[in-house]
């Protein structure tokens, strides 16, 4: 009891001191204190994670310290570089531009025609409904064990997001600015593409946002069905029957880094083409 | 006199209820699915041989991303059914397992193949092929092979792409792979069931092969060891494994009816089941429990045997243990 207590003594200090100068920081409202107290804060769970990994000798198999991950990211750069090329590059990024793709061109065709809104739109949110640990299987014994089979279980997962959003997109002209673009007798082509095309934006990036994170969940899960030998999907699921979770975790950390990389990437790119937008106003 | 009938009263009072709490509990991890392949710890606990040692066992079915040793590493489990390889990879990373009884003789891993492959001599015909193989912690009875054959598991001309295999044998159907992982006792089966002919297939056994590794063998971790009641538990706990085990090798029907009736996820069918557990029979045929000292030698010297990237570095001490057997069974 007395030996737990002592432990946890350091661990509150640190957890103490980190709230404090944080408060502190945070009467002075700069741009500097803001991304101080930001990085305080993170900095603080990193070193409370190790403290009390250490201080409680928390087995490794159940969580290693932040130290040992770093150290394992370290050793296993080349490991991981062919694993996110794999997961991230081949599988997740083509099959989140051939879904997206996909899906504005379908959204263009529903927006064409009723006939397709009232059959295609029902197939889609059917196919959206689909849990992806019972198509992964199926995907992989379509298009092999290769990237190719997670591409196309990333495509399924993006699809309707991004499907939806768009539709809703083309709808969002009103009236008055449909009716102008009547009165100068602009063909349907000429005013999808000069009005509700670029009125569409805000909320087709929105859909491309949302399913960046889906991506990467999409194609490290749809690894577990059967994977050649690299990968992060089976890396990590491997790695556990190895007892090597720090690798597991070093996987994590590139899946986290990827994934924010990848939706701020697009987030950016949002800034650029909507700048028009009351959202984007700072 | 009625001092004597109170106190009686009493006693059984308090004894009757006590009997209940003595059990020791156990939690036993296996390391698949409920199936005939464990047939014995079922019978055990179904014939009461369990509960005659005292013993309140808990029997945990595992999986395709289920790792005994991980459950045994996390405090999920008192002991666990796992193959020698996997246990002695954990053992050098550090978590210090031991085997404490080995209920299986002879091992039921081997390499099916398709005929029209091409496959006839694992020496010549294995590279530029694509096999599938097993992981957590399964990977490595057919890495040691690979590596005394002298192939490169990284793919190419000279080497062999490796695939890693689901919970089914879709890529030898769907000629995905030119081989794949299966047990004597299980998948094998699968393919037959899927309608291939054993005309169509070639086997190549690892005991044939010389790189047979000892597997389904019971571990825990050292610490426990040193426990002189959970020994004793553990003892006891072998003893009736091993007359479920036997019981199972006599009447593979009635085993295969206790497996289906302990499978909760309804998968399992009982011609399946009947076909295993008179597979698993001959596997556990000649054993009773003890591990036989050569056999552990000859598991230990397939994995040190492994060219660059052998799957243990050096000679396990202590990974084996003949305590508990020595105690279950005189």
């Amino acid at each position: 009891m007395t030996g737990a207590l002592a432990g946890t003594l350091p661990i509150l200090a640190v957890w103490a001191g980190g709230w404090a100068l944080n408060a502190w920081l945070a009467r002075f409202d700069t741009r500097l204190t803001r991304i101080l107290v930001a990085a305080i804060f993170g900095i603080t769970v990193i070193v409370l994670w190790e403290m009390i990994v250490r201080i409680y000798r928390v087995p490794t198999v159940i969580l290693p310290a932040p130290g040992q991950i770093a150290a394992s990211f370290a050793a296993n750069t080349a490991i991981l570089w062919t694993d996110f090329v794999q997961t991230i590059v081949k599988g997740a990024l083509t099959g989140w531009l051939i879904g997206a793709a996909a899906a504005i061109l379908t959204a263009i065709a529903i927006d064409r025609s009723p006939f397709l809104q009232r059959g295609l739109l029902p197939i889609g949110n059917f196919v959206a409904a689909l849990p992806i640990v019972g198509i992964a299987p199926i995907l992989v014994m379509w298009f092999g064990f290769d990237w190719q089979s997670k591409a196309a279980v990333v495509v399924v997962m993006v699809f309707f997001p991004i499907l939806v959003n768009m539709v809703a997109g083309l709808a969002a002209t009103d009236a008055m600015q449909r009716d102008l673009m009547a009165t100068w007798a602009a063909p349907y082509g000429a005013s999808l593409w000069k009005l509700r095309l670029p009125a569409a934006m805000p909320f087709l990036f929105n859909g491309l946002k949302i399913t960046t994170t889906l991506a990467l969940i999409g194609a490290i899960v749809a690894e577990f069905f059967g994977s050649p030998t690299h990968g992060m999907g089976f890396r990590i699921s491997t790695a556990v029957g190895r007892l090597d979770l720090p690798l597991v975790w070093a996987e994590i950390l590139v899946a986290a880094i990827a994934g924010t990389l990848f939706y701020g990437l697009v987030a950016l790119i949002e800034k650029k083409v909507t700048f028009w937008h009351p959202s984007q106003r700072a | 006199m009625t001092r004597r009938i109170m106190a009686a009263i009493a006693g059984a009072l308090i004894a009757g209820p006590a009997l209940a709490q003595d059990k020791d509990d156990l939690t036993l991890q296996l390391k698949w699915v409920t199936q005939a392949q464990f047939a014995g710890y079922y019978v055990a606990q179904e014939k009461g041989f369990y509960d005659e040692e005292g013993l309140n066992v808990t029997i945990r079915p595992g999986g395709p991303d289920i790792a005994p040793t991980q459950v045994l590493a996390g405090g999920g489990a008192d002991v666990i059914v796992e193959w020698m390889p996997a246990a002695l990879a954990a053992r050098e990373k550090g978590l210090p397992l031991v085997n404490i009884a080995q209920p299986f003789k002879s091992s039921g891993m081997m390499l099916t193949c398709l005929k029209e492959s091409g496959i006839s001599d694992p020496q010549t015909d294995f590279s530029g092929k694509t096999l599938g193989v097993w992981f957590s912690g399964n990977e490595y009875p057919f890495l040691s092979w690979m590596s005394t054959l002298g192939l490169s598991t990284e793919g190419g001309p000279d080497g062999v792409t490796v695939l890693k295999q689901g919970f089914n044998v879709d890529p030898l159907l769907q000629k995905q792979a030119a081989c794949i992982s299966t047990m004597t006792y299980n998948e094998y089966w699968q393919v037959i069931d899927a309608g291939l002919t054993p005309d169509d297939l070639v086997t190549f056994k690892y005991s044939d092969q010389g790189v047979a590794t000892l597997e389904d063998g019971l571990y825990t971790l050292q610490s426990t060891l040193e426990d002189e009641d959970r020994v004793d538990a553990l003892a006891r706990f072998v003893r009736a494994s091993m007359k479920g085990w036997k019981y199972a090798e006599e009447h593979p029907e009635e085993a295969a009816e206790i497996v289906l009736e302990n499978d909760e996820t309804g998968a399992q069918t009982i011609e399946h089941q009947t076909r295993m557990a008179s597979e698993v029979a001959k596997l556990t045929a000649g054993s009773d429990g003890t591990l036989d000292e050569a056999d552990y030698q000859q598991t230990v010297k397939t994995l040190l045997s492994g060219g660059s990237d052998p799957v243990i570095s050096r000679e396990p001490e202590g990974a084996f243990t003949h305590i508990i057997t020595d105690r279950a069974l005189n």
